[in-house]
């Protein structure tokens, strides 16, 4: 992306930036998006209607109250620590759209090329946690805090279970880079990871198993990562008011809700590199049937999105169907639970991937 | 003036300047938080320097665990901002002659090494190299730092673990 | 161990009941009512709005004294021979001008205690409910159908019939008087 633009501009400046801006159009469109989507699911869940006024099926329901945000009034309360609450919305944002500086939309739309792109998202959401504990402190509120604390806790315990089925599929497919995993899973559904990895030998079948467990797991802790129900207790509503966002209004609130929608769709692209082939398509492309070339790229991004969009329908439909965890469940569902079968998994998978 | 020297002394900006704040602020908690920008300034550098998997590990462990660390004691302990932190300045004088030595020290040596600058080939990851390194040339050291850890934990949770009530 | 196991299968398995139950629901018809488009069609006895049909209304202030909050206010004129109102609908000879029948729906309570002791059957609850308006006093509905000037001019001519009449008591009072002089 970033050497095309280069070659097609001449101007390093300008390619980067607008390597940049393509994410970044990409997670207001998204997030636009994605919050009708959990309106309308939510509410055809609840055997309601959701939004209808606005648009066809309130679908403009959301720039309406993008523009009701915008120009909200932004009081500061007295007792903040100013430097730091106006700081830590930009930390957040930036900790998870540097994430999608890794992410492979298409084999030529990823902003850039690292060998290292699973580790280094890994590392960047790391921004957000210190981004979290920034609000919740600067705010001087006690949900707040008390919300920036939890979810600290949460999304550092749950990066263990994370890392380890990374860890396992690194084994596998012996590279760091997003966009190799996707290369090995080329073709056909067949090749999915979820179904044992391309190739066609014992070991696959061996693994098929393991890598649904593997699956599971990452789900679930990334879901926990996102601070999504059933792991929502960062900002519960119906305990600490919006946890660690609520001293924050307008463009400030704005940006906060964007990040958390950008994580549930940068969780969900990692999942369905890891497991469901990313960008490459189940059945095979048009643009190789009709020999257009410069199509397949096109068809790749599409079918990354519906996989990531999917994985994020999977995240609201669990959010309408569980209720919120305790503290003490939260953790003894990560310790107990995931890391143990984690770590089980990462042996398995090591032993099956020797064979 | 190149692009890459642009980013460089933005980084190395960064950096200084976040370290000043963190040494001079009167307020332990932005000190911690100043922390966050000395450790990725730090990290850009590495990056600069062709050390990608050095620079990530510095988020992933010095961002990632040891500032969350560092934030979570200083916000659990009790009433941390009201606390006298001792700033004031003692012994101007014994100190500037010190530090003036070890400054003449670093930068005479920096002036008079002769450094070598030929241009190195970049390799496009050094994870395979610094892989292959870890497990050959020093697997003894990774696997006593393996136990070390062990340890670690192990002591953490007999730390942690609760004590039998005593019936 | 067995426990441990069996904790493991049963989060699993009781999440995806769950989402099947959801899945379903995310197809069932919605119960919602699209409101302003669609109503819900009120019961025949419901309390809303008051209506005062002015032609009957006789002007006996029954309601505006049941009133429990005072909401009702009515001022009337009687009339003069010469300038009769007219008739109710059910032929009842009506006697006072109405000059003003204001009530404040704001105050109201939906008692209906104003329904009962109306004799005319003029006052009563309507099933609109829709009635919200932007000013308070848009609130205060004026049911009289005279205009100013017009209650002025009843007004006026009640009080010249008033002095006609009384003109004409004190010349009947005084004629006699006159007889019995001249007697």
């Amino acid at each position: 992306m970033y050497e095309f633009l280069n070659e097609l501009l001449g101007n390093q400046i300008l390619a980067m930036l607008l390597t940049a801006a393509v994410p970044l159009v990409f997670i207001l469109l998204f997030t636009l998006f994605a919050v009708w989507l959990e309106r309308k699911v939510s509410a055809h869940m609840q055997d309601r209607l959701g939004p209808m006024r606005v648009g066809w099926h309130g679908s403009l329901q959301l720039i309406a109250d993008f523009l009701k945000i915008l120009q909200k009034e932004a009081p500061v309360s007295l007792e903040a620590d100013k430097p730091l609450y106006n700081f830590a919305p930009v930390l957040v944002f930036a900790g998870s759209f540097a994430a999608f500086a890794a992410i492979p939309f298409s084999s030529k739309l990823i902003g850039s090329e690292i060998e290292l792109g699973l580790f280094y998202i890994l590392a960047v959401s790391s921004f957000m946690v210190i981004g979290i504990l920034m609000a919740g402190w600067s705010s001087n509120n006690k949900y707040s805090l008390l919300g920036a604390m939890r979810s600290a806790a949460q999304i550092v315990s749950y990066e263990i279970p994370t890392a380890l089925v990374v860890l396992g599929m690194i084994m596998l497919t012996g590279t760091l880079s997003l966009t190799k995993i996707s290369e090995m899973q080329t073709s056909s559904f067949w090749n999915w990871y979820i179904l044992g990895g391309p190739g066609l030998s014992l070991s696959k079948f061996l693994l098929i198993p393991f890598m649904i467990i593997g699956f599971i797991i990452i789900y679930i802790s990334t879901l926990a990562e996102v601070n999504r129900t059933p792991f929502d207790i960062p900002e519960a509503e119906s305990e600490l008011v919006a946890g660690y966002f609520t001293e924050y209004p307008g463009i400030k609130y704005a940006m906060f809700m964007l990040t958390e929608y950008a994580n549930m769709f940068a969780v969900s692209a990692i999942v369905s590199i890891l497991f469901f082939g990313g960008y490459q398509s189940p059945v095979g492309y048009l643009g190789n049937m009709l020999g257009i070339h410069w199509m397949i790229p096109f068809e790749q991004a599409f079918w990354f999105i519906s996989k990531g969009l999917f994985f994020v329908f999977v995240q609201i439909w669990l959010r309408w169907t569980l209720p919120r965890l305790r503290v003490d469940q939260l953790m003894a569902l990560c310790w107990k639970y995931l890391i143990p079968y984690a770590f089980l998994n990462l042996i398995i998978i090591g032993i099956i991937s020797l064979l | 003036m190149t692009l890459y020297d642009i980013i460089f002394y933005l980084f190395a900006l960064i950096t200084i300047g976040s370290a000043m704040l963190v040494v001079t602020t009167k307020n332990i908690v932005h000190a911690a938080f100043a922390l966050l920008l000395t450790f990725f300034g730090v990290a850009g550098i590495y990056v600069l320097l062709a050390a990608d998997f050095l620079a990530i590990v510095q988020i992933m462990v010095y961002v990632g665990g040891i500032l969350v660390l560092i934030i979570f004691g200083v916000m659990l302990t009790n009433k941390i901002t009201s606390v006298e932190i001792k700033t004031g300045t003692l012994n101007v004088l014994t100190a500037s002659i010190v530090i003036g030595v070890f400054m003449g020290l670093v930068v005479s040596i920096m002036v008079w090494t002769g450094w070598y600058s030929m241009p190195a080939p970049i390799p496009a990851t050094t994870a395979y190299g610094l892989g292959e390194t870890l497990i050959s040339d020093y697997a003894l050291i990774f696997e006593l730092l393996a136990m070390l850890l062990l340890i670690a934990l192990v002591g953490a949770a007999s730390i942690a673990r609760r004590e039998k009530e005593s019936l | 161990m067995r426990q441990y196991l069996r904790n493991t299968w049963d989060g699993i398995y009781t999440a995806f009941v769950g989402m099947k139950i959801t899945f379903k629901h995310l197809f069932t018809r919605a119960v919602t009512i699209q409101y302003p488009e669609v109503k819900v069609p009120m019961v025949d006895r419901a309390r809303n709005r008051l209506y005062v049909n002015i032609e009957d209304c006789i002007g006996c202030e029954q309601c505006s004294k049941a009133c429990p909050v005072s909401c009702i206010t009515i001022d009337t004129v009687k009339s003069t021979p010469t300038d009769p109102v007219g008739t109710t609908s059910n032929g009842k000879k009506k006697a006072l001008w109405v000059t003003q029948f204001d009530i404040d729906i704001a105050k109201c309570c939906f008692c209906q205690l104003c329904v009962f002791p109306c004799p005319t059957e003029c006052i009563k609850m309507t099933s609109v409910y829709e009635y919200s308006e932007f000013e308070r006093e848009s609130l205060i509905y004026k049911f009289a159908s005279l205009s100013e000037a017009e209650s002025a001019e009843k007004k006026a001519n009640y009080e010249k019939f008033e002095a006609e009449k009384a003109a004409a008591k004190a010349a009947a009072a005084a004629k006699p008087a006159d007889q019995n002089k001249t007697e």
